[in-house]
Parts: structure tokens; sequence; C-alpha cells
């Protein structure tokens, strides 16, 4: 009965939602949209500030966001602060997992199946494979999809390989921590640095480049490469706090 | 059709949070709820016809027509806090498991 | 001296802090004690992240409004952190990432980013209910937070889609220029209000309160029930007022929601057994009364409530929760006349129970007074006659309470408290009284507020 009553709940939740959507002459029908209404077009343009350069690639020079990617001078520029949330989000989400599940002597946990030789020593291989791909997609973050995010994620999932493929391996923690604090506190103090000499809170103080080098954008390849090392070592870190238990 | 789709998704993990009784699903629930969620957030930018929101050699000027890129952007920072909820919910679903022996809520009696 | 420090050197020391577990409890105490101070240095602007202009950059607004609820927020948790932080050495850093949580969302003048520090606030949160030992509550209360924020996301992606910007000032031009009919943004309006509601505890969206209040200890219950709950307000307040465009259903909903959050409230607690389960309903009433306030426009007076509730609830609960790590209960029957042994502990509970209460000589009477007049002058007649029957139910049991808990026909139990608590908690019963006696400057205050506020929003 109350599965009954939770069915048409929903339902009618979702007839709601989309008679209202439909009926809204403000909320644009799907693909109708005027990006140059919204706050999009001065991001595409890059004249956020004023400024009237043509945005053309392989030619512009040190425009007032330099990657290639929009996506990108959108996340670690412009919006830079709420980078900085989600920085902390992972920060809090690891060091809460740490606190409710790990303690003093870990040791792995006892599964059922036995990996065989010959996954433990084909994993390395692969493990090296994925390793590059997560740091490829890391460092290209301002030119083309991806960032620091994914192939922080992606550097991780080669960590859980070698923990899946292998049941004694352990990753070495301690190195992780530092990693994490550094790369965290790196990210602040380049604002920081920005407040003081730029005079506003993550100011991009390098220079930006021709638009679509490798070498460009400034700063946001850094800011990346440090995120993606943040994130690598915190989801390695939650890995390796669920696939252990108390003990010797 | 969409956005169809992800309203659709959200439904599901509405549903899916009034009705289930297990831990994990409850977990899996939410996630189908944030997933529904962010596609939403991206349908909103689309533009038929758009280009990816890139400068590439071949899409090199700024006067081309390109998709909305800032719900992508919004969307990239909301993955990113599902992911940390989900992991914290998981630890506390493992702790949960330890005091109590059983996933079921039903089977928890004291609280 | 930019108030974008109160966020970020929080940040910066917890991400040191996990380097040195050592000293972080120190750390933690030297920072939220710095942010108290730089408060009164801090210039009164608005600040852009990044030299972008607003709304293409996010902007962080510091005025009046921002300026009182800082200092309330930061002070009481200073308050909480130097009763507490000998006991909790483990969670250091992430009270730190609290408290940078809790600045930026008071702080914040952008949805989204809004949207982020809720989260990061919130995550914070979950992890310091887990020092109740209670994963079942905890587990209820990330749900329960999760679907909130994801339900504010959702009505905040509705109105992106109707007007292309996410910054909370432009939005408000855009709707006022648009000439959009309320009737359109009702419903994410009210996503918003129910994405927000939840984690500000509104009746009947407070499924989690009860299991992480009801046994609550010295470190969550203040934190949830007087710090989370006054900033998490603070930020309703600011979007009620500059935000929303009230269509008349919407007035209807949402009255019906608050109006029944307040008597359902008001009745728990008046069946409730234990002093922690009085003090949880009576928030829930309370801050279910307070939003109704910023809904009609009554903003100064609102305020005024939040500070009277902070300020209470942060000395009755940590009184509880200690009486509950002693004793082992906190049922009322079997705690009678604990205050005959504890006369100043007890003399600041009844301080406190009565400012909510709104009886004369205390801060909290001048707030009612205030906040009824106002009423009658815009005709809110029937919330008025609502919150007049509440008080009459509030005082009977606040009354019912101490009274049982100064006299007894048994043996009166024997509770030890420190002396740095009873200093604390005295100092802040005194304040309550003094402010109770001279209106003059809460007076000012409120104008203040009003003068900062500039109710967008109408009745319409």
């Amino acid at each position: 009965m109350k599965n009954f009553l939770a069915l048409l709940l929903t339902l009618f939740l979702g007839f709601l939602i989309v008679a209202t959507l439909g009926n809204n002459n403000f909320f644009p029908a799907y693909g109708d949209v005027d990006v140059t209404t919204r706050v999009s077009q001065k991001y595409i343009d890059r004249n956020v500030n004023g400024g009237s350069e043509e945005v053309i690639y392989g030619q512009a020079t040190n425009l007032e966001s330099g990657p290639a990617n929009t996506i990108t001078a959108i996340v670690a520029d412009y919006r830079s602060f709420d980078t900085l949330g989600e920085v902390t989000v992972l920060f809090v989400s690891s060091l809460g997992v740490a606190l409710l599940l790990g303690g003093a002597k870990q040791k792995r946990l006892e599964l059922n199946f036995k990996p065989n030789f010959m996954l433990k020593v084909g994993s390395r291989a692969l493990f090296g494979i994925i390793l590059m791909t997560g740091v490829y997609i890391a460092i290209h973050g301002h030119l083309t999809p991806g960032g620091g995010f994914p192939g922080g994620t992606m550097i991780a999932s080669s960590v859980l390989l070698l923990y899946l493929a292998d049941d004694e391996f352990r990753a070495k923690l301690k190195g992780f921590k530092m990693l994490e604090s550094a790369a965290g506190s790196a990210y602040v103090l380049i604002g920081l640095a920005g407040l003081i000499f730029g005079g506003y809170f993550l100011v991009n103080l390098l220079d930006n480049g021709v638009l679509g080098n490798l070498l460009s954008a400034g700063m946001i390849p850094i800011i990346y490469v440090l995120i993606g090392l943040k994130v690598g070592s915190e989801i390695s870190g939650i890995i390796d706090n669920f696939l252990t238990e108390e003990g010797v | 059709m969409l956005q169809y789709a992800a309203i659709v998704l959200i439904m599901l993990g509405l549903y899916g949070l009034l009705t289930q009784r297990n831990i994990i699903k409850i977990i899996i629930s939410l996630n189908i709820l944030e997933i529904g969620l962010n596609l939403f957030i991206v349908s909103v930018g689309f533009v038929t016809d758009g280009l990816a929101p890139i400068f590439t050699s071949i899409n090199n000027s700024n006067h081309l027509l390109f998709v909305d890129p800032l719900p992508q952007a919004l969307v990239l920072t909301a993955i990113v806090i599902g992911v940390g909820t989900t992991a914290l919910g998981l630890a506390l679903a493992k702790k949960i498991y330890q005091k109590y022996g059983t996933f079921e809520i039903d089977e928890m009696g004291e609280e | 001296m930019s108030a974008i420090l109160l966020i970020v050197v929080p940040l910066l020391a917890a991400f040191v802090s996990i380097l040195f577990k050592k000293a972080s409890s120190y750390i933690l105490l030297i920072v939220s004690f710095a942010s108290v101070v730089t408060l009164n240095y801090v210039p009164l602007e608005v600040i852009n992240i990044g030299g972008f202009t607003a709304p293409y950059g996010i902007n962080l607004v510091l005025d009046n409004y921002s300026l009182i609820g800082l200092y309330i927020v930061d002070s009481m948790f200073f308050l909480v952190i130097a009763l507490n932080c000998i006991k909790f050495k483990k969670l250091s850093t992430i009270l730190l990432v609290s408290l940078a949580g809790l600045n930026g969302l008071l702080l914040t003048g952008d949805l989204f980013n809004l949207f982020v520090f809720l989260e990061v606030s919130g995550i914070a949160a979950y992890l310091i209910t887990t020092t109740n030992k209670k994963p079942l509550a905890t587990f209820n209360y990330l749900v329960a937070g999760t679907v909130g924020s994801s339900l504010y996301l959702f009505g905040l992606i509705i109105l992106y889609g109707m007007f292309g910007t996410l910054n909370m000032a432009d939005m408000a031009n855009e709707i006022a220029i648009s000439g959009v009919s309320a009737n359109a943004l009702a419903f994410p309006f009210l996503l918003m209000f129910i994405g927000l509601g939840v984690e500000a505890k509104l009746l009947p969206f407070n499924s989690w309160a009860k299991g992480i209040l009801l046994s609550a200890n010295k470190l969550t219950g203040p934190m949830i029930a007087s710090v989370y709950a006054g900033a998490t307000l603070f930020v309703f307040g600011r979007i009620l007022t500059t935000l929303f465009i009230y269509s008349d259903q919407l007035v209807l909903v949402l009255s019906v929601i608050l109006i029944v959050g307040i008597i359902a409230g008001e009745t728990m607690a008046f069946s409730s057994k234990k002093i922690r389960g009085v003090l949880l309903y009576s928030s829930i009433a309370q801050a279910s009364l307070i939003v109704m306030l910023f809904v009609l426009g009554i903003t100064g007076w609102a305020t005024m409530m939040i500070i009277v509730n902070i300020v209470s609830k942060f000395i009755m609960f940590s009184i509880a929760s200690h009486t509950n790590d002693v004793l082992g209960t906190d049922e009322i029957e079997d705690v009678q006349g604990m205050f005959l042994n504890n006369k100043t502990i007890g003399v600041a509970f009844t301080v406190a129970a009565l400012n909510i209460s709104g009886l004369p000589l205390f801060f909290g009477f001048i707030v009612k007074m205030n906040m009824l007049t106002d009423l009658f002058a815009k005709d809110g007649y029937f919330l008025a006659a609502v919150i007049l029957i509440t008080s009459v139910i509030e005082g009977i049991y606040y009354m019912r309470l101490i009274l049982k808990l100064w006299f007894t026909d048994k043996i009166a139990p024997k509770i030890k408290f420190e002396f740095s608590f009873q200093y604390v908690v005295t100092i802040l019963a005194v304040l309550l009284i003094v402010f109770g006696l001279y209106a003059s400057p809460v007076i000012a205050l409120n104008d203040e507020v009003e003068d900062t506020i500039v109710y967008e929003g109408g009745i319409q």
C-alpha cells in the first residue's frame, strides 16, 4: 500500500514538473536556447572585463582567460571559488571515511578468492598505462575535455587495479597524505598570492600565452595538475580504507 | 526528449528513497536522483546545431555557434560533490553493518 | 583586511593541520578566535573574486546583515569549540572546514556558490554528528541533507534557464525588469524553499532532527541546534528577502507549511518527556516562526529572534547534554531538582528558557513585543493569533520544565559542571538580561538591518 502511494506521489510530481516547465514562457524549449542572453556569451568571448580581441585558435595571445577549453576557463578561472569548495568537499569526505573506517593497525580485508600469479604481474603493466592516461588528461585540461578531476580519478583507478589484482598490496598512505595536504595548501596559497600581488583572490598571475598551445593559459595547467594529484591521492586513500580492516 | 528522461530518472530516485528499506538500495536511489539532476542541468544548456565549446584548429573562432558552457561547468562540480557524499554514505553503511549485522532498516530494532 | 580571509584562512589551516595532528586543536582554537577578532576590522563591501565583476564572477557580500550573522555564528562557534576541543581532538580538521563553510554560507552572493558551501558545511555536520555513535541517525541526516541540496539545485537551474544568470542581486534585478508573473516563479521558488527547509529543520522536512538531537552530546547538541541552525536561518532570510517574489498561491502554500510547523512543534514539545526532546521540538517551532516572519517581510525582528534562539539554545543544549553525559539520562522525571545543587547553572537555564517564551525583563520579550506590533501593522492577524496561542503553550511547558528541575521531593541528583562552563553560561545569560533592560541598542540594530535588507519581494 505504501509503495502504491509513493508511486502515485512521484507520478503526480513528475507530471507537475513537466506541466509547469511547459507552461513557463521564460523557460526555453530543449535546444532553443539563445546563448547571447545568458552570462555564458561573455565567457566564450573572453571579454568579461571589457576588451575586444577576436578569439582565434592559434593566433590570439594573452586573452583575459587563456584556455582553449571554455569550460576549463569557467571552472578554473572565472568561477574558481566553486572549484575550491568542490576540492574541500572531497577533502572532507576522504577525511571522514578515514575517521569512520580507519584505525591504528589495519590489514587487508579477507576475501573469498585468491588472484593468481598472472593477474598480479599483468596488472603492473596495465597500471603504468592507466596512470599515464590519467596524467595526460589532467595536464591537457585546458585543451581537451577532462581536466584535473577525471584525470585524478583515473590515477586512483590505477591504484584500485593494483588493490584488486593483488590481495597483499597496500599503498603508502603517509606519502598520499602529504601529497594531499601539499596540493591543497598550494591551491589556497596560489589564491592568496593572487590576493597579495594582484589585488583579488585567485587572480591569474602568469602570462596567458597563445590560445591553443600546450604551454598557455597561465596558472591553469598548474592548478589542474595540483587538483589531479589531490583527487588521485584522496580517492586512493578512500579505496584503502574500504579494503582494510582491524588487525595486524 | 532528454529532459523527459532526466525527469523520469529524478522521479525514479525519489520513488526509491520513499520506498526502499535497505541501506545500499537507498544509496543507489540517491545516486540515480543525482544523475537525473545532472542530466537535467546539462540539457538546460543545449543549443541545436551548436558545437562543443572548445576552440580547436577546425572550430577556431568565437563567432561560431557554441552550446552553453556554464551548465556543464556546474555539473562538473555537482558530480564531484555527489561522489564525496556517496563515499561517506558507504562508509556509514559499513559502520552500520558492523554494529547491527544487517542492511535492512526494519531489522535494526533499537535506534 | 578582506572578508575573504574569513573563508580562506580556516581552509588553509585545515589543509595544513592534517600534517600536524598534535597541534591541530590549538590551530583550531587560534583560527576560530582570530575570525571573531577579524570581524572588527573588515570594511563593509562587495568583494569580487578573481577580479571579475558580478554576475560573471562570484562575489561575496558583506553588509550589516551578514556582519551581524557572522558575529553571532562565529562567536558561538568559538564558545562551543573552547568548551569541547580537548575531548574531540580527532575532529579538529573537520571543525576548521566547518567554520570555513559556515562563513562562506553567510558571505556569498552567488546562488551556485551557496549550493557548494551548503554541501561543504553539510558534510562537516554529518561528520560532527558521528560522535553521537549512532550511525543510522547520521545516515538519515546524510540522505535528507543530500535530497534537500539536490532540490535546491533543481530550483536554481530552472531559474537559470529562465533568466541566464546565477548571481543573487543580478537575478533579482532580472526578475524585476522582465515582468514575469509571480505564478511562473512559484514552482522554482518552492523547490528552493523545500531544499533549504530540510537543513533548517522546518516541519515536515525534519525527519533527521529527531535522531540526531535526541541523543546529542556536548559537541553535537550546541553545534547543530545552535550554530548550524542559526547560520541556515540567516541564509534563508537573505534568499527569502532579496530573491523571492511572492504570488498568492506561494504565500498560501508556505504559510500552511509553516503554521503547521509552529503548531505541531509546540504541541510535540509539550508532550515530550526528555529535556532534549522539549528543546528539539521547540527549535523546530521557532525555526518555522522565524521563516514565516521573513516571508512576511519583518526582517529586522526575525534576525533578532535568530539571535535569541542561538544564544538560548546554546545554553540549554549544553546543560542538557552534560546532564546526560554524567547521569546517563535526561528524562525529566529522573533529573528532578537537579538545579538545587547547581544554582548558577539553574539560573542560566531559567533565563534562557524564559527568553524564548518571551517573558518581560528579557531580550526575548522585547523581540516578541516588537514583532507582534509589526505583525498587527501588516494585518497579519491570523499569524499573530497563532503566535500568541503557541506562546502560552510554550510558557506552560517551559515553566513546567523549570519547576520540575528546581523543586523535588526526592533526592536531588548531584552533577558537577566545570567552572569554565558555568562562567561562559552565566555571561551569556547576563547578556540576555541586559539587552532586555536596555532596549535602545537593540532597536538601533534592528533599524540598521531593516535598512540594509531591501525587501524586494512583496506580497503581490
